[in-house]
């Protein structure tokens, strides 16, 4: 139960989602690494569905479903439904 | 005054916006209808173009040579662009080089779109392949929750209530009175914005752009009278999706633009920014120098309220409307306007220089693109 995190092979970077080349230094090797668990940073409640933007350890900010009633500050863990980055309290 | 090219923009026209469009209306016959309505505005001959560029999401799978087919022209220049917010003044900034360069002498820029429920549903959910990947499945919605989350941030970061942005809505809806193509003319006050049913909180339905169909022309020439271009910068990606998206490309570009133009924003007699949500409207204010000390509450309440700024003069898409790709041209269509003395009630008296900025195209958090471009009229 973890996201996975997209980290440069040559530099360190951590990036999400993934792109082709690295931002920092270019190089297009990367190995995966797993974020268990981030902070929950912003929430957004549509009623049927809340999101949040969540930052992972590695660094980046991703945005996931927000399952449970977690607000902006909490720890929360992190899985995927497909690629889809899922957050709960 | 410096100059950055010799061309000209010699005329703009819009094809109405309209939430409900006729039965059998398609993108290809609106962006028609704008092109047809810029030719009868500028008495430029149909035989006169040739250089058409295009931009749409919804013309697809057709293309700017399928545009220039059926409306009879034989473009020796012609360009597709799909960047949405940014579409308007990328076209002019590719369209001015070649009018420079000899390879067009007249050149007409069409931009808009006409939205069936499905066509719009089929955006939001494939914006991108980052969209359809990773956001489409949660589901996301489109941009609205992006913006919310945004939105909050922005009013933490400088003390806004939802009544600040209001004051946005309300000034543009009063400019939006004095437009008789704008899709939303009733007047409003900060008790109807509060009171309007809730998107996504923090925006509430007078926080997000009515969806239309319609298209946007303007005609740029390589020479002679028109609106002059003093400066044009653009950039987009400037923080690879790795900022707080508050902060726009504009915030790199302004110091530059205003170099270019030999003009600072004070100068601006005329200012159309990018308004797909009041937050962004704000933050590109802010990039651009408006808001030196950073008090937008303050900003809001003095120069937006009491109308001392000409500020989205046509009500903007807020009111305006949103005709999809025609948003990143509704700004540069009310600049030439103004700068024509063709804007009829809501002419700027003196209007001479004008500011217009794009954003958009949201990658993953928020838009990745930016450009602007500071228009000067006829003397
Ligand atoms: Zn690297």
């Amino acid at each position: 139960m973890s996201l996975r995190v997209a980290v440069c092979g040559s530099c360190g970077k951590a990036s999400f989602p993934p792109p082709f080349l690295c931002p920092a230094c270019g190089a297009r090797e990367w190995r995966e690494e797993e974020a268990a668990s981030g902070t929950l940073e912003a929430v957004a409640d549509r009623g049927e569905v809340r999101l949040g933007a969540v930052r992972l350890p590695q660094g980046p900010l991703a945005i996931a479903r927000v399952e449970g009633d977690a607000e902006a500050g909490a720890e929360v863990s992190l899985s995927e439904d497909g690629d889809v980055p899922v957050a709960r309290a | 005054m410096s100059r950055v090219t010799n061309a000209v923009i010699v005329g703009a026209a819009q094809s109405p916006y309209s939430r409900h469009p006729p039965e059998g209306t398609t993108t290809g016959s609106v962006l028609a209808d704008a092109f047809v309505r810029v030719l009868e505005a500028t008495g430029i001959r149909r035989e006169e173009v040739d250089g058409l560029g295009v931009a749409s999401f919804t013309l697809v799978p057709d293309r700017a040579i399928d545009l220039a087919w059926k409306l009879g022209l034989r473009p020796r220049w012609l360009m597709d662009d799909g960047n949405g917010g940014v579409s308007g003044i990328q076209l002019i900034q590719h369209a001015m080089r070649a009018l420079d360069a000899g390879d067009a002498e007249t050149i007409v820029l069409v931009s808009g779109d006409h939205f069936t429920r499905e066509d719009f549903t089929r955006l939001v959910d494939n914006y991108n392949r980052t969209t359809a990947q990773y956001l489409a499945g949660i589901p996301h919605g489109g941009p609205n929750a992006l913006f919310a989350m945004l939105t909050r941030q922005q009013m933490e970061r400088h003390g806004l209530e939802r009544a600040d942005y209001g004051r946005l809505a309300v000034a543009q809806r009063r400019w939006a009175g004095l437009n008789p193509v704008a899709v939303y003319r009733d007047p409003i006050t900060l008790e109807d914005y509060l009171a309007a049913p809730i998107v996504v909180e923090p925006l509430g339905r007078l926080d997000c752009v009515p969806v239309v169909s319609g298209a946007d022309a303007l005609v740029l020439r390589a020479g002679g009278d028109g609106v002059r271009i003093r400066a044009l910068r653009a950039l987009h990606n400037w923080d690879g999706q790795e900022g707080d998206g508050l902060q726009t490309g504009l915030s790199q570009i302004a110091e530059g633009l205003f170099a270019d133009a030999g003009a600072g924003p004070e100068e601006m007699d005329v200012v159309s920014v990018y308004d797909d949500y009041p937050a962004m409207a704000l933050a590109q204010l802010v990039d651009l120098g408006y808001v030196p000390d950073g008090d937008l509450s303050r900003f809001l309440r003095e120069r937006i309220d009491e109308g001392r700024m000409a500020l989205n003069t046509s009500g903007g898409q807020l009111s305006a409307g949103q005709a999809g790709t025609a948003g990143g041209t509704i700004g540069l269509v009310e600049a030439v306007a103004q700068l024509l003395g063709q804007a009829g009630d809501r002419q700027v008296s003196n209007a001479r220089l004008a500011l217009v900025t794009g954003y958009g195209m949201v990658l993953y958090r928020y838009g990745g693109c930016a450009n602007a471009i500071v228009l000067e009229g006829p003397s």
